[in-house]
């Protein structure tokens, strides 16, 4: 399915390329910073081979091998680093963590699709579901079987690798306990000997007994050594164990879901819930027309509240659980909220110190005071002044509006998003707002000749040549600003918990379990992915109002 | 009185401690109409004197006239064409020129305007250019376009700060003819700075070099009075022409003797160190 | 007829209402049965909060196995970051109700910490927390009592001789560091209490005191439970008291012993609790209602027994709860407790069917002296700065305890056939029968709070 869509994607974009000619595919990637894919437009024209061969070599082949090179380097590593925490995942376990990640979201919305079915569509759901679930019956009876020999085998291999150990600590634990007594005895003989000695013999008493106690001491090292060595061997994860816990896991998941769709199709179906209540108000109705003056009132009201019921039925939706790629799309959402918010202060305040010498001495203390403040500083403030401005988000209308948004209303912005936002907004707007300062004071003073030549006003002035020339810098401050904004957001979710890549990751930190640290490198890979993503489009526009074709960053 | 006047100008950049001097007790008279050259060295204060004349700059002493008032401040009246062009380089072509256009004709209707733009547009030769932005543009478009904006603006006076220096000796010859075409059409009062004598004497009715600084000021004046139209072709074997354009070079070279021996006198005592000198560097402009 | 509505037989229940339905239709009499769903919900679609232990159970059960949505509910069920965070979004409203410390809407109701009218009808468990030191420390307590050494040593294991480690460190002039999940949690005074049975004191809370080491021989601090075997490890505890899966984990990775369950320090003590504001409660009582069935449903589920006494559902439940997006740890570490086993070395496993209790023992029943006790011992250990008379205490916990709502809820279930009328305590008075199964063996009497505090050695005794 992606594949396709990744293959249609590709053959508009080559379609395009073809159709634009060759001088505007290259701009075009120039313009989206996708300089790496020149040479290959180049060489489809035939232009310089070898030129372009060698481009290639250095800027795709290189970083292909790099990453490849990072891929054993890694796999290499992760079999190395082990506490008993947990284990660095390997490239392979964060590809599994990847695809549970993306069972669930599936699953999920399955569960929320089969809640909605109906009529034939829902019988033949029920029909695939319940065929699924015979199949893994004997499925799942292997795997506990499997389970349980594995286990078996896996006790048996550690009986065996501890047993000398253990052997071991049983005869030191003895013979240790026989010297101790040995020495004790002996000291005790001592005792009395050195007690009508004189000084040099009771000194040399207490040498002895000084002697003995390091005994003491070492043979307890000893043996608490040799405990740690067998407890960590009990510890140690076997792999054949934990790979055949691994499938039935995998097969439990999918029964447990199976039976959840088995629900969802049948008894938690909406449409099956309102024929049911609909049965009921049939019901209730038959009784209301045969109703006498005493039991009227109890039926008409029984009546109104089915009536009620199959209403907010039919509106209901199932209570779906935040999946990753939800949590992603709400994380941009929540930036982006963030970003805008940053900039709508940043910019103008920017433009005002670079006018004016006064304001900008006027800011640069709360500048210079603010700006080195963490999020996790002003997380909990805008948590606080949120939630104040937002007492009840399930009745406030502010709230209320946001939910009935048409695309926004899905993703059911409450305080701790707003707060969140507002954290990366204070965190980010400095770097677009020092920049838009430095743009507008920068202004060329020949445009600024040019103004005070044509007699331009201070509103035609601002606009026409004040901003425009300080956009570049503005613009390269807003890169800047939203790449701190995402690195701040995960920040700002983790703590105020609002449903996103933070929380996502700080749940599965939370989780603990052996597959949490895979999960959380893959949302590692997911959080790089999209800040070069929202990074790449800054550049974009960076590009399209940077008028001296000003060099960018990589 | 003179229509644009330069009456014993002091001007100088910079704080007391160490101040440049540029000008000193300058002063310079151009009829109304008049087409004058003014040609010097590089660093001498030409631009100096164009951002005067257009009340970019104030004098420290002395003013500047025009039209018997005095000038306080810029404006469209004074046209200037600025030596780095001074281009808005987020506006194409058409934009830059519509900017000027639009703020001095302001109840010019939409239709009329685009034509107006584009015959100016014409006027450089820079057809099929409308929507280039001026990063686009090779260095002598980009002066084509500066002087089209400033013509655009029906200027009272032209400033013209070297504004054919970056073109190619045809297009060069080419402009220059234009340049004097709207002179003459409009009559208009020019001054222009070059650097380029044979133009000076082309084109203008009267050359006014100016000293070497700092503290220059206007020197002698050398009136043209080949009559025109001039024509290049059969000027060059014009013995009044070559005459002045020789004994214009002459003078140049000798400002530019005098300034050297200055300087000479200055590192003479001093043993053989080879210092960093102050002062103008010294390339014939 | 209802009992065809019960979950065993549940595959037959649509059948079965579609013939309801006819036969009403055909003989156009009136109904027999009693509605399950008649509750008239003035809000169905809601969210709960809940922290990742296995106590949680009951809520993620309900949602699971459909319990709400029998009620007519649809809950989300959000995993909050800590106890703090999780009190605050109910308090404004962010969250509906929320899987809660036993304190928590105690201390709220009477102002210690966030100030807000919490109250609960429903408990969620018994039992369910551990006390685990690190590997070095439980090797220094069996050096001081060799009994220890054994591959199952004798249970329970006071603090007695943890006691001397404590004295060593304090004559080095350090202090042994010892985590709990929050000030006024389970956690914390059943630590304290442990502690404190053998002349150990962990510290006071005075007003300007809020972390509570005043006079600590121990000091405790606040860690989240997911950082629990972390800490541990990274050395900065040295032992914690916490809710499973973290002892488990932490003997599954071998990084230290759980000497002790909080079963030993007082067997069968309440722990979690099903929290809403009084604000919600009032605007919603129907709601409530319905969550507070469902919830009951679920912790019977849970308690489900076949004939041999063997829980049924523990399996599957640890399997839902191993989810990642509830507990999340693996199934096997949540399996040993919930399925009525603990693990307390590698060679230490011990059958303890009473770990989590979710339903027996009239477990879900609020009862008074529960608040009580959590009251009394918030006043031991000062987070109540000043003596109080016994009927203070009382009425305390009848603010913060609702009962009534329970016994309604539990009268609808048995109405419908859901639940056996044997299985409520319905004439009670709200007070637990006195008790001395603590590890220090003193009664508790819920009636009588002032004279359980004079009775303890450290601590408040007015
Ligand atoms: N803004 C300024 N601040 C200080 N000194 C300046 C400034 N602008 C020009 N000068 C100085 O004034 C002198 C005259 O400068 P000006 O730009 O007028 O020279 P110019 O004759 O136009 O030279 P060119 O032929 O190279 O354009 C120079 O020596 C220069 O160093
Ligand atoms: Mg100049």
């Amino acid at each position: 399915m992606l594949g396709l869509w990744i293959i249609l994607i590709l053959a508009c974009l080559v379609g395009a390329a073809a159709w634009a000619g060759k001088h505007r595919t290259v701009k075009a990637i120039d313009v989206a910073g996708l300089n790496f894919l020149t040479p290959i437009v180049r060489l489809c024209y035939g232009e310089e081979p070898e030129k372009q061969l060698k481009d290639i070599g250095r800027f795709i082949v290189v970083p292909v091998i790099a990453i490849l090179l990072f891929l054993g380097a890694w796999h290499v590593v992760s079999e190395k680093i082990q506490t008993k925490s947990g284990k660095l995942p390997n490239p392979r376990d964060t590809l599994h963590a990847a695809k549970a990640i993306n069972d669930f979201h599936y699953r999920e919305n399955d569960k929320q699709a089969a809640f909605n079915l109906n009529g034939e569509e829902r019988a033949q759901e029920l029909e695939r579901v319940e065929q699924r679930l015979e199949e893994l019956k004997p499925l799942e009876a292997e795997v506990n079987k499997n389970v349980a020999a594995a286990k078996e085998a896996a006790k048996e291999r550690l009986a065996t690798k501890v047993a000398p150990l253990q052997e071991e600590l049983d005869t030191l634990t003895a013979k240790f306990k026989d010297a101790k007594k040995q020495r004790d005895d002996e000291l005790a003989s001592l005792a009395s000997q050195a007690a009508v000695g004189d000084e040099d013999a009771k000194n040399a008493f207490v040498g002895k007994v000084r002697a003995y106690r390091q005994l003491a001491s070492d043979e307890r090292d000893r043996l608490r050594d040799l405990r740690t060595e067998i407890n960590d061997m009990r510890a140690e994860k076997d792999p054949e164990e934990q790979r055949a816990l691994a499938e039935q896991t995998a097969i439990a998941e999918e029964r447990q879901y199976l039976g959840k769709m088995q629900d969802q199709l049948t008894d938690s179906n909406r449409y099956e819930k309102v024929d049911e209540e609909n049965a009921k108000l049939q019901e209730a109705r038959e009784t209301l027309y045969a109703a006498d003056s005493a039991t009227i009132l109890k039926a008409a009201t029984k009546v109104a509240q089915t009536e009620d019921r199959i209403d907010r039925i039919e509106e209901s939706g199932y209570a779906k659980p935040a999946t990753l790629p939800y949590q992603v799309k709400r994380s941009v959402l929540c930036v982006f909220v963030g970003f805008l918010i940053g900039s709508a202060i940043a910019i103008p305040l920017g433009v005002l110190c670079g006018l004016s010498k006064t304001f900008m001495a006027a800011m640069t203390p709360f500048i210079a005071i603010f700006k080195p403040v963490s999020p996790i500083v002003w997380l909990p403030i805008a948590l606080i002044v949120a939630s104040a401005f937002i007492p009840d988000p399930d009745k406030h209308w502010f709230t209320q509006w946001l939910w009935e948004l048409p695309l926004l209303g899905e993703y059911k912005i409450n305080p701790a998003f707003i707060a969140s936002a507002v954290t990366v907004a204070l965190c980010s707007l400095w770097a677009t707002m020092v920049n838009t300062a430095f743009g507008v004071a920068a202004v060329d003073k020949d445009h600024i000749n040019v103004a005070r030549v044509l007699r331009l006003g201070f509103w035609s002035r601002l606009f026409k040549i004040v901003l425009p020339s300080a956009l570049p810098l503005a613009f390269a401050g807003l890169r800047i600003s939203l790449g701190v904004g995402w690195m701040v957001l995960i920040a700002a979710e983790l703590l105020s918990s609002s449903e996103g890549i933070g929380k996502y990751i700080w749940d599965q930190f939370n989780n603990g379990a052996s597959d949490s640290f895979a999960n959380m490198v893959f949302v590692v890979f997911v959080v790089g992915i999209i800040g070069l993503v929202l990074d790449r489009m800054m550049i974009v526009f960076q590009r399209l109002v940077s008028f001296d074709g000003a060099p960018t960053a990589i | 009185m003179a229509y644009l006047e330069l009456d014993n100008v002091d001007f100088g950049f910079g704080p007391v401690s160490h101040r440049y001097e540029v000008f000193e007790r300058a002063s310079l008279a151009v009829e109304q109409n008049e087409f004058v050259a003014v040609i010097g060295f590089s660093g001498s204060g030409k631009s100096t004197l164009v951002s005067l004349l257009a009340g970019l700059l104030k004098p420290d002493r002395g003013q500047v006239h025009i039209n018997g008032k005095v000038v306080a401040a810029p404006g469209p009246d004074k046209g200037v064409v600025f030596q780095n062009y001074s281009l808005l380089p987020w506006l194409s072509v058409y934009g830059n020129i519509e900017l000027a256009v639009k703020q001095v004709f302001p109840s010019m209707k939409r239709g009329e305007r685009r034509d107006y733009i584009q015959h100016y547009i014409d006027m450089v030769s820079l057809r099929g250019s409308e929507w280039k932005l001026p990063g686009e543009l090779s260095g002598g478009m980009r002066q084509r376009l500066s002087l089209a904006r400033t013509l655009s603006m029906k200027p009272e006076v032209l400033l013209l700060d070297e504004p054919l220096s970056a073109l190619d000796a045809l297009t060069r010859s080419q402009l220059q003819d234009e340049i004097i075409r709207i002179w003459e059409e409009d009559r208009r009062t020019v001054l222009m700075i070059t650097n380029d004598v044979d133009e000076a004497v082309i084109m203008a009715d009267r050359i006014v070099p100016l000293t070497m600084g700092p503290a220059a000021h206007l020197g002698r004046e050398f009136p043209v009075t080949l009559p025109r139209p001039r024509d290049r072709a059969t000027l060059n074997f014009n013995p009044e022409f070559k005459e002045l354009r020789n004994e214009v070079t002459r003078y140049m070279m000798n400002l530019n003797e005098e300034a050297k021996s200055l300087t000479r006198s200055v590192t003479l005592p001093l043993p053989d160190l080879q210092p960093v000198l102050p002062g103008p560097r010294v390339r014939v402009g | 007829m209802p009992a065809a509505c019960s979950r065993p037989v549940r595959s037959l229940r649509l059948p079965v209402c579609c013939l309801i339905a006819l036969c009403a239709l055909v003989s156009n009499s009136p109904a027999i049965a009693q509605d399950k769903n008649l509750l008239d919900l003035e809000k169905f679609e809601l969210k709960f909060g809940f922290i990742k232990l296995t106590d949680c159970a009951p809520i993620v059960i309900a949602k699971e196995k459909g319990f709400f949505e029998e009620e007519g509910l649809q809950v989300e069920v959000i995993a909050q970051p800590n106890w703090k965070t999780l009190l605050d979004n109910v308090i404004s409203g962010e969250l509906d109700g929320a899987h809660m410390l036993s304190g928590q809407p105690i201390a709220a109701t009477i102002g210690f910490g966030t100030k807000a009218h919490v109250i609960t009808a429903y408990t969620m468990d018994l039992n369910g927390n551990g006390i685990t030191v690190s590997n070095t420390i439980w090797e220094r307590m069996q050096e001081n009592d060799p009994d220890l050494l054994a591959s199952q040593p004798q249970h329970p294991i006071s603090a007695d001789s943890l006691k001397p480690v404590v004295e060593e460190l304090l004559d080095e002039g350090e202090k042994l560091q010892m985590g709990m999940v929050f000030p006024v949690s389970t956690h914390n005074y059943e630590l304290r209490y442990w502690l404190a049975a053998s002349g150990i004191h962990p510290g006071m809370y005075t007003k300007s005191d809020i972390g509570g080491r005043t006079d600590a021989d121990v000091e405790l601090s606040v860690t989240p439970p997911p950082m629990m075997p972390a800490t541990l490890e990274a050395g900065n505890i040295q032992g914690y008291c916490v809710g499973e899966p973290w002892n488990q984990q932490a003997v599954a990775k071998g990084i230290g012993v759980p000497v002790t369950t909080n079963y030993d320090v007082w067997k069968n003590n309440p722990e979690k609790v099903f929290g809403v504001t009084k604000q919600w409660a009032d605007e919603n009582p129907q709601t409530h209602l319905a969550v507070i069935k469902a919830l009951i449903m679920a912790g019977q589920w849970l308690d489900e027994t076949d004939d041999n006494g063997k829980l049924v559902n523990r399996e599957e439940a640890a399997r839902i709860l191993s989810r990642s997006d509830y507990v999340g740890a693996d199934f096997d570490v949540i399996r040993n407790s919930m399925t009525g086993f603990f693990y307390f070395q590698q060679t230490d496993k011990r059958e303890m069917p009473d770990f989590n209790v979710f339903f027996k023992h009239d477990c879900t029943y609020p009862w008074y002296s529960d608040g009580v006790w959590f009251l009394t011992q918030m006043r031991r250990w000062g987070q109540i700065t000043e003596p109080k008379p016994d009927a203070w205490y009382h009425e305390t916990a009848k603010k913060v305890y609702q009962p009534e709502i329970y016994l309604e809820a539990a009268r609808m279930l048995v109405d419908e056939g859901l639940l056996d009328e044997d299985k409520v305590p319905w004439d009670t008075d709200g007070y637990k029968q006195p008790t001395d199964e603590f590890i220090d063996g003193i009664t508790y009497d819920g009636k009588k709070p002032l004279e359980y505090l004079k009775a303890h050695q450290i601590g408040n005794k007015d």
